[in-house]
């Protein structure tokens, strides 16, 4: 394995770690927009309503968190922070940097979808009050695979980084 | 309808707001409440639940009450409209306003009894003394004139020439919005509104070809202008008019003779209200906007029905059958 090939792999490797935290927070930040929009509405008119919107406001944010763990994660089991630093083949590079690609656009699209749910539950939540408890649902149900994706990356990221993988992957 | 929701972005603050005030409208059983009031004196508390609540000021007094509904509607067009991407959804239920202004401008009157829409004081303050410069596009396109005539117009024709244009305004207004709600709304209350002007012609005994000169063109239903002016028998006219503004015509011309009119204008503002209840579905979009103001015209004449209605003691079931769909 010629070190060329190493810091390739390891560079794919960080930028899959980047599009993981780069495209969860954008979208994070975008869905919160959204969902901000239709809050700032309701609330000119009804001020009192700010703690029932508070939780649908946020929960778009979720996403931008998952993104960073996954990216922590990555960072930590390939040796970046604490630990001895490993030797990544081109192959697990290019795997790493997918698992952080997929990762980063189900954050990014779920978390926009999250926001557009959220702005429904406080048009809903807006009319009917005593509805909050069933409007927080509608963007919990989104929220579900953004936790999937987070899930399915923790688990890519801790098997493609033993070393039988890392010898599998090759190059 | 499928709701749309890429519009959130922009016209998200006003779709929520407009979320928030959706909740105030007042059921069916509200009015039907205000109608069995005996005493007037007990109309007031009740009418402090509504959107008239800040209006309803120590000595306001109920002569005025249509004035204050109208002020009412007005102040809430003119607040949705600066929180809205588009003043076009708004716009929309300022026209009838400002062309009722125009009316009195061109009769060189220097005051205007109804409130100012997207047609300003100034503006029409110029045409009462004879400026035509800002006249909206939708009055110089008036068919009836030939070039530099139309700062001419005589008192007889007035009421179809700016009806025309009004009509036209509305049309041109609605192709402006990429919407199909708004878009089938606009075309059948343009629609109903020829039928209503023509019917009335016809009663009131009114050579209609005059109308065909004055009220054209507008657009898509200037065939059926034409057709209508030919054919003097209104019982004839649903072939012409055709869709459900035509069944509703069919319907209403069974009524008696005196409730014909007034029948299908309930008819076609229940079937308004009834294609404005799809924009409900929608969380953000011009569409929700245009709904939620038209149910909201709807509760002001319904208001206004109910309690000028009570206030000259007009018949309680009379009044029953007068009100209006409500939009929740």
């Amino acid at each position: 394995m010629s070190p060329e090939w190493i810091e390739l792999g390891r560079g794919l490797c960080y930028g899959g770690a980047g599009l993981a935290f780069g495209l969860g927070g954008c979208g994070s930040a975008w869905g919160i927009a959204i969902a901000a929009h239709q809050c700032a509405g309701v609330l000119r008119e009804k001020p009192e309503l700010f703690g029932r919107m508070l939780i649908m406001l946020a929960l778009p944010g979720t996403q931008g968190f998952y993104g960073f763990i996954a990216a922590i994660l990555m960072m930590t089991q390939t040796g970046l922070i604490g630990g001895s630093v490993l030797k990544i083949t081109l192959g697990t590079g290019f795997a790493l940097f997918f698992v952080g690609l997929g990762c980063g656009l189900a954050l990014f699209i779920s978390a926009i979808k999250q926001g557009e749910a959220s702005a429904a539950g406080i048009s809903l939540i807006a009319r009917r009050p005593e509805a909050a408890g069933r409007a927080i649902l509608f963007p919990a149900f989104v929220e579900t695979y953004a936790v999937v994706a987070l899930l399915a990356t923790v688990l890519f990221i801790i098997f493609l980084t033993q070393p039988l993988a890392i010898k599998s992957l090759g190059l | 309808m499928f709701p749309k929701i890429p519009n959130i972005p922009k016209w998200g603050f006003v779709s929520g707001r407009i979320s928030a005030l959706e909740a105030n409208f007042l059921p069916r059983e509200f009015f039907m409440g205000i109608i069995a009031q005996e005493c007037i004196d007990d109309i007031i508390p009740h009418l402090q639940e509504t959107f008239l609540g800040d209006y309803l000021t120590p000595g306001t007094v109920w002569e005025d009450f249509s004035t204050l509904a109208d002020r009412c509607f007005h102040d809430m067009v003119i607040s949705i409209r600066n929180d809205c991407p588009s003043t076009i959804p708004a716009d929309i239920f300022l026209l009838q306003s400002d062309y009722l202004n125009l009316k009195n401008a061109f009769s060189g009157a220097a005051t205007f009894a109804f409130p100012m829409g997207t047609l300003g004081h100034e503006k029409l303050s110029a045409i009462a003394h004879g400026d035509f410069a800002d006249l909206p596009g939708s009055v110089t396109e008036a068919g009836g004139f030939g070039e530099g005539e139309i700062y001419e117009v005589f008192p007889g024709v007035i009421d179809i020439f700016l009806d025309g244009a009004y009509l036209r305004h509305l049309l041109s207004l609605a192709q402006e919005l990429e919407s199909e709600m708004i878009r089938t709304y606009i075309n059948d209350k343009v629609l109903a509104s020829i039928v209503i002007i023509l019917w009335r012609a016809v009663k009131q005994g009114i050579q209609t070809k005059r109308y065909e000169q004055y009220l054209l063109p507008l657009g898509d239903f200037t065939s059926v202008i034409t057709e209508l002016t030919g054919i003097q028998n209104p019982e004839t006219w649903q072939a012409a008019i055709g869709g459900v503004i035509g069944d509703l015509f069919a319907e209403s011309i069974e009524l008696e003779m005196d409730d014909q009119i007034s029948g299908f204008e309930l008819r076609a503002t229940n079937h308004l209200t009834r294609i404005a209840r799809d924009g409900k579905s929608q969380t953000a979009g011009p569409e929700r906007v245009f709904s939620f103001l038209s149910g909201f015209f709807v509760e002001m004449q319904n208001l206004k029905l109910v309690v000028t209605g009570r206030l000259n003691r007009i018949d309680q079931s009379l009044l029953k059958q007068r009100l209006k769909d409500c939009y929740v």
